[in-house]
């Protein structure tokens, strides 16, 4: 891996030697691109036959392959527990505390206190479509942030032609609520460039993330399409809920679209009309995030730079009956 | 690298310090070589070394002064210190006169005092005696009291926070008659809208909490158990769920008083968080006191019914509204003559009229001034049936005549000013015109529609060209035009100017014709079609033939979106034109859709880079004509996909060539080089970035490069000659053909047949998709014809290339659409839906919206692709308030204006000439606050570009020293404009700035002069001129219009870039770093417009002066850094 980076190195390297001044010929070539290998964060649940969360499993317990290639994995996580690094021999041992982190795996995403608790975005709707809702809305956020992990970070966006971002993440509950309170009605809902933003910023902040969608559906205003958002989610290894407060065979489009862009990224969709039902989701998302496995590693060499599928397998036999929720896979980035 | 550069030179100066006067000739030398930062260093280090030294300081503070460093005041204060101690009174005096200007424009009065008094001291007597600078104290007129905070009551209002409370109302009454009310269904009444109703059910709420809130108007609760807090959440629709203490959580128990509660911004949560921690909440809750022209009394005396609030009276009453909007935009000596003479229920009923064309009405000593001045009185006295003389009374009978249409043809021409307002102006011809727009029948005049209604009226006063003789000059010859009028392509525009036109012997009867036409509801197509050809002969050292006008006019429904094309090369000839529209109806002839839309497509990709690379001086003006001709050809007659891969590779190579690019040169790359600016830019690494976020875009769009198709090309050729396969060339294509996904729907097949959504585009992508190149070269073997066709089938990938690569020179800043769906190119449809034919109209955004489809995608021709990505792009911009306003119309153009302007080839002196034009107003602009003469000059001048109201604020502004009040009311354009005005008199003050001028403008005239700068430092104004062409046409901002929105106004803003370009020379930035710093800066700024309407161009400017303030914050503590490292 080290001489990949390594080799990453030299190419930009060279491609920004190209670019000095005095040295640009019209003979000269563009730089080359290359596929940029980052870490990759892998989040997923375990549920048995009967959809109950399966805890306690151990890294030793799971197999990551990526195209079939089985990948190391780095760092493991249950929950909203600390996460632990994984060495070669399959062996564990805490990230936090490690003296002088020399150890720590490599790369800003390594940081130990990256990996603890899981950054959780917030997009409420506050479009016209909204209109009716909007304070049982606020409610039910305020109520599931305060229920949130200690360890979990939240930021809260609000939408409706823009996004506005009213509450930047942050541990302090008071500061999210206080900008969830500050949001204002707004008009049309360009639902799918919002949550486009927003996978963007999540995408910025290390350690695990999930973006919580509080919309009703109806997207009136988006230039980009749910599945090209979709991928991004995918490729950032970002889950997404969505929690809709319209019914099932109200907006059958939108609903599919919900039910596909969650599964596709591992997250979950609600259709939950009522208060009560609302709440029911958000704790079930919450539940989700507490009840759920995060490793990290750091790619096999691929010579694939489409599409890579992920597959999680249990290696236990007595496990063999458990359902795995992830994302299906991920593109590298073109780096250049 | 400059950072270290400085530093050295830092050092150096240290240790081989120079003679003072060395120093300061050094200086120059520095500065008029572009390296003003080093200057700068140079200058300080001297000034820290000689602190006696007076030539040294005063080189340093006036050179300070010239980049507009607030540092200069201390300098300077330092060098009069200086002088006090020497027997140089008038250098004592000349630094004072200084030091007081300075002073007024930071708002420091006292220190302005305290330095006219030093002045003085030394013999300084230019400005009268009796100033005296001290703050008058603010008289208090008239004002009515609102329920609740200022900020409460201005989210449920819709307006925004930053509004002066001066402005409350009038802002609230536009809001109230364009959003509060509606047509009743069931009567001719009108119905409040939601908007209002939720006001109104705020004011009841506010109303409430202030009786709450007690005398001492503070809510307070002192603890969870206390009984107010049970009150206190009744009213706001809460209550607490769980026990007081950290258990305890606010929950809605009435939903439209929560909503009330959380959209009007109430602490809430504050609140909740008391509730919670047991502690007292206090928040105060006094009414705002907000001003209002001439007393409730006299609006209230407007009303049928007497009574009640003054703020519920005025939410009931959209035309009282409407009046008070109209009074508000008139200057306030005209208002007063107004509301004196006229009794307030008879100017209500003409409120609409004096709402949209009352802006420009001035009374001055009793005389109403009007559009052609004392020779032009007359003419008004008949049209009007008033005098001017008698001020109100001719404005009174002004807008109750003819349903407004007097009124908006006053407006249009006092608007304008120069040689077409005296043309225009003229007398007789003045009458004729207003009886041709008035017609016979007058309703429904112009001010009923909710945006003005006289949009053809404004575009022809502000257009129309005078030739060299004085008369209106005619495209072609008025015979062209008389033929169009009888025999038009598309059916009658009027039946009686048809019959009109047969009598027409002068250019006069033409322009009448094109007032007749103003006044009708539906598109002015005779007036379009003139403004187009007018303005590609208004770039054109010979104008168009007969011929060429005659076939232009009768095309322009077809092509008209077409036409800015040729005034980006005006050396583009006659023929060439008629090649082009020959070349547009040949394609339409194409029977294939798939291959005519990709001919359309490779031709137009083509041609647009033919016109980036003309407008930003790539390819020379003496090789335009041939490049574009050349290209053109081919596309005369496409027959096949063959044919048409050749054509555009032909097409590529001709483009190379006009561009002084060697045959050898890799297309792809040489062509990325050129569309980021030039050739050989000035500042390779910012082209070298430009040149790579067009890459990454290329990447994201998973576009072919050129380079790999025309070598796949030779290769099939090579390949009919007995060659070896490339097995790794057909590999890269086919692994990037097969990254190609088709873009997921979820409608089923059924669904999308009917919506026909998307049919053409995914027969596009979908034929790639199925390019199997290596099975097919296996199957052709060395036949030369089959592998000919294998040829053919790369043109669809080819005009996805050659459109992708305009798609990226024109990506506006973010583009997020571009990197987020893989097929926004592809999808590009050139013919439309079925059923219509979009191939040569303007690009248009479609699609946006629709979770089921494939996300938004642009339709029609590339002619207006910047702008339609500026659309596309502008919902994914993140305003910094919670309720901005993202303004739809001018976002796009300003995201416009700042990308295709580049800046390659713009000197550091000739930013530096924007710099010392703004420096000189803001100086003017200060001394004009103590000299009434000098006041009035500039206020003549000011007035040709702002409103009289603005006018008269920026005078009252001055009459009390208010120099920063009256210098943040001028728009930057404004400000540039003044400049040049009074140094082209020749009559201003003469300070260093003027000198600095005079004495660039001297040294390299053919550089830095008027025009060039135009070009520099000018915006496109593709609607308003037809060209996207930077240029400075120093336009009075105009107003919303119908069919345009605020397009046009947009347009007309024309001070962003001067803005930039000053701040840039302040910062001693290289002019190329405004390549990538404009767009970001323009991102900014747009993110932070915090407006309350369609109008408030008063917003974008406060946006521009944050956004500028906080880089000049950065931009000087990055300074500092430098001087500290170059001290360390």
């Amino acid at each position: 891996m080290k001489n990949l980076t390594m080799l990453l190195a030299w190419v930009l390297l060279l491609g920004a030697w190209a670019l000095t001044p005095g040295s640009r010929t019209w003979a000269q070539e563009r730089p080359v691109f290359r596929v940029k290998v980052d870490m990759v964060v892998l989040t997923f649940t375990v549920t048995d036959s009967k959809g109950r969360y399966v805890n306690g499993l151990k890294p030793s317990d799971f197999r990551i392959l990526e195209d079939g290639i089985v990948q190391k994995i780095a760092t493991f996580a249950e929950g909203n527990r600390p996460a632990v690094q994984v060495l070669a021999d399959g062996s564990t041992r805490p990230l936090i505390g490690s003296p002088g982190g020399s150890e720590d795996p490599k790369g800003l995403e390594g940081r130990a206190d990256a990996l603890v608790g899981t950054n959780v975005f917030i997009l409420f709707d506050t479009s016209n479509y909204m209109y009716r809702g909007f304070v049982y809305a606020s409610d039910a956020i305020a109520d599931f942030i305060r229920g949130l992990d200690r360890a979990d970070s939240v930021a809260v966006y609000t939408f409706s032609r823009n996004l506005s971002r009213a509450a930047p993440l942050t541990r302090d509950r008071n500061e999210a609520i206080l900008g969830l309170r500050k949001a204002v009605a707004g008009d049309d809902a360009a639902l799918y460039n919002a949550l486009l933003l927003c996978l963007r910023d999540a995408a910025k902040v290390p350690g695990r993330k999930v973006i919580v969608v509080f919309s009703n559906g109806p997207d009136n205003a988006s230039m980009v399409a749910p599945d090209d958002v979709r991928a991004v989610a995918e490729d950032e290894g970002i889950p997404i809920y969505v929690i809709s407060t319209n019914e099932v065979n109200k907006d059958p489009i939108s609903s599919a679209v919900f039910r596909r862009i969650t599964a596709r990224t591992g997250g979950r969709a609600y259709f939950a009309k009522t208060w009560q039902k609302q709440v029911e989701a958000f704790e079930s998302v919450r539940e989700d995030l507490g009840n759920s496995y995060t490793v990290t590693y750091y790619p096999a060499p691929n010579p694939n730079e489409g599409f890579r599928k992920i597959t999680v397998e249990i290696v236990s036999d007595v496990a063999k009956k458990y359902r795995i929720r992830a994302r299906p896979g991920y593109r590298p980035r073109p780096a250049f | 690298m400059r950072r270290i550069r400085l530093v050295v030179l830092g050092v150096l100066a240290s240790l081989h310090p120079l003679a003072g006067q060395d120093v300061v000739a050094r200086a120059r030398e520095l500065e008029r070589r572009g390296e003003a930062a080093e200057a700068r260093q140079l200058l300080r280090r001297a000034a820290e070394n000689a602190p006696h030294d007076a030539a040294v300081l005063s080189a340093y503070a006036e050179f300070l002064d010239r980049y507009r460093d607030p540092a200069a005041r201390e300098v300077y204060d330092k060098l009069l210190g200086l002088l006090n101690r020497s027997d140089q009174r008038s250098a004592r005096a000349a630094t004072a006169r200084r030091l007081v200007l300075l002073s007024l424009m930071a708002g420091d009065r006292a220190g302005a005092a305290r330095y006219l008094e030093a002045y003085r001291a030394a013999g300084g007597g230019e400005w009268p005696a009796g100033v005296r600078l001290e703050t008058p104290p603010a008289a208090e007129g008239p004002y009515i009291e609102i329920p609740g905070p200022f900020e409460s009551f201005a989210r449920m209002a819709a307006v925004s926070q930053e509004t002066p409370p001066g402005e409350l109302l009038a802002a609230l009454a536009r809001n109230v008659v364009t959003n509060g009310y509606q047509a009743s269904s069931g009567n001719e009444a009108l119905e409040p809208t939601e908007y209002m109703k939720l006001l109104v059910r705020y004011i009841s709420q506010a109303r409430e909490l202030e009786r709450f809130a007690g005398a001492e108007k503070v809510i307070r609760v002192e603890s969870c158990e206390s009984p107010q807090a049970g009150e206190l959440l009744r009213i706001l629709g809460y209550r607490m769920r769980g026990a007081c203490g950290s258990e305890v959580v606010l929950e809605t128990v009435n939903a439209t008083r929560a909503f009330l509660t959380i959209d009007s911004g109430f602490p809430v949560a504050e609140l909740e968080q008391a509730l919670r921690t047991n502690r007292p909440f206090v928040y105060e809750f006094k009414p705002t006191r907000v001003p209002i022209l001439y007393g409730a009394d006299y609006w209230l005396g407007a009303r049928e019914k007497g009574g009640g609030d003054f703020i519920d009276a005025y939410l009931a009453d959209p035309a009282l509204c409407r009046l008070y909007l109209g009074l508000s935009k008139l200057d306030r000596e005209t208002a007063d003559e107004l509301r004196k003479a006229v009794p307030v229920q008879r100017l209500r009923a003409f409120a609409h009229v004096l709402d949209f064309y009352g802006g420009m009405f001035e009374i001055r000593n009793g005389r109403a001034l009007v559009p052609g001045g004392a020779r032009a009185e007359r003419a008004w006295e008949e049209l009007v049936g008033v005098s001017p003389s008698k001020g109100a009374e001719f404005f009174e009978r002004l807008i109750s005549k003819d349903d407004g249409w007097l009124a908006s043809f006053f407006d249009a021409l006092a608007r304008i000013h120069g040689p077409v307002k005296d043309y225009l102006t003229e007398p007789e011809r003045m009458k004729r015109f207003y009886m041709a727009v008035r017609g016979r029948v007058t309703s429904p005049g112009p001010a009923r529609p909710v945006f003005r209604a006289n949009t053809e009226m404004l575009l022809l006063t502000h257009r129309l060209r005078l030739d060299p003789d004085g008369r209106p000059h005619i495209p072609g010859n008025l015979e062209i035009w008389k033929n169009l009028f009888i025999k038009h392509p598309h059916g009658k525009y009027d039946g009686r100017l048809t019959r009109l036109a047969s009598t027409w012997t002068q250019p006069d009867d033409l322009i009448e014709a094109l007032f007749a036409l103003c006044r009708k509801a539906v598109e002015n197509e005779p007036l379009k079609i003139f403004m187009a050809l007018s303005d590609i002969n208004r770039y054109r050292s010979k104008p168009l033939e007969a011929a060429t006008v005659d076939r232009l006019a009768r095309k322009y429904r077809d092509l008209g979106a077409q036409y800015s094309i040729f005034n980006d090369a005006p050396t583009v000839s006659d023929k060439t034109i008629l090649q082009f529209v020959d070349a547009t109806e040949s394609i339409d002839r194409i029977r294939n859709s798939a291959l005519r839309a990709d001919t359309a497509g490779t031709m137009q990709a083509l041609v647009g880079i033919w016109q980036i690379l003309c407008r930003q001086g790539a390819i020379p003006a003496s090789e335009a004509d041939a490049a574009l001709a050349g290209l053109l050809a081919p596309f005369a007659e496409i027959n096949d996909a063959k044919e048409l891969f050749d054509a555009g590779r032909n097409g590529v190579a001709l483009l190379l060539k006009a561009a002084g690019v060697p045959a050898d040169q890799r297309p792809q790359d040489r062509l990325l080089d050129l569309l980021a600016g030039t050739a050989q830019p000035s500042d390779p690494d910012a082209h070298a970035r430009l040149v790579e976020e067009m890459t990454r875009i290329l990447e994201a769009q998973k576009l072919i490069s050129l380079n790999t198709l025309f070598e796949l090309a030779d290769h099939l050729e090579a390949l009919g000659r007995g060659e070896k396969l490339n097995t790794a060339l057909i590999n890269r294509i086919a692994s990037r053909i097969a990254e190609l996904q088709l873009p997921r729907t979820f409608l089923s097949s059924v669904e999308r047949n009917a919506f026909a959504f998307g049919y053409w585009t995914e027969r596009h992508i979908e034929a790639q998709r199925r390019l199997n190149l290596q099975a097919a070269i296996e199957r052709a073997g060395t036949d030369a014809g089959r592998l000919a066709e294998i040829r053919g089938s790369l043109a669809p990938l080819l005009r996805d290339t050659l459109v992708g690569l305009n798609y990226a020179h024109y990506a506006p800043p973010g583009a997020q659409v571009l990197y987020t769906n893989p097929q926004f190119v592809r999808s590009h449809d050139f013919l439309g839906m079925q059923g219509t034919n979009q191939t040569w109209r303007a690009t248009d955004v479609f699609g946006s919206g629709w979770p089921s489809n494939a996300g938004g995608r642009l339709v029609g021709s590339l002619s207006g692709l910047a702008y339609a990505l500026a659309e596309a792009e502008q919902n994914f911009m993140v305003p910094s308030r919670e309720q901005a306003l993202i303004w739809g119309d001018l976002v796009p153009q300003m995201i416009l204006s700042a990308k295709i302007p580049r800046w390659w080839n713009v000197s550091p002196s000739q930013m530096h000439w924007v710099g010392l034009h703004m420096r000189y107003a803001e100086s003017l602009v200060a001394e004009a606050s103590l000299d009434s003469e000098l006041r009035r000059r500039v206020l003549e001048s000011l007035s040709r570009l702002a409103l009289p109201a603005r006018v008269r604020r920026v005078a009252s502004a001055l009459e009390v020293f208010d120099v920063r009040e009256a210098w943040n009311s001028i728009t930057p354009l404004e400000a540039f404009a003044l400049a040049r005005e009074i140094l082209e008199s020749k009559t201003g003050p003469e300070n260093l700035f003027a000198a600095e001028i005079r004495r660039m403008a001297a040294e390299a005239p053919d550089r830095i002069n008027y025009q060039v700068i135009s070009r520099a430092f000018g915006t496109p104004k593709p609607t308003l001129t037809n060209s996207y062409q930077p240029e400075l046409l120093y336009l009075r901002t105009l107003p919303t219009l119908m069919g345009y929105s605020s397009r046009i106004m947009a347009e007309s803003w024309e001070s962003n870039t001067l803005y930039w370009a000053a701040l840039a020379d302040e910062m001693h930035l290289p002019p190329a770093q405004l390549n990538l710093l404009i767009p970001e800066w323009t991102r900014q700024t747009v993110e932070r417009i915090f407006a309350t309407h369609l109008e408030d161009w008063p917003a974008v400017l406060r946006s521009l002066r944050n956004v500028g303030e906080d880089i000049r914050l950065r931009a000087r503590k990055e300074m500092l850094v430098d001087q500290k490292a170059s001290l360390e």
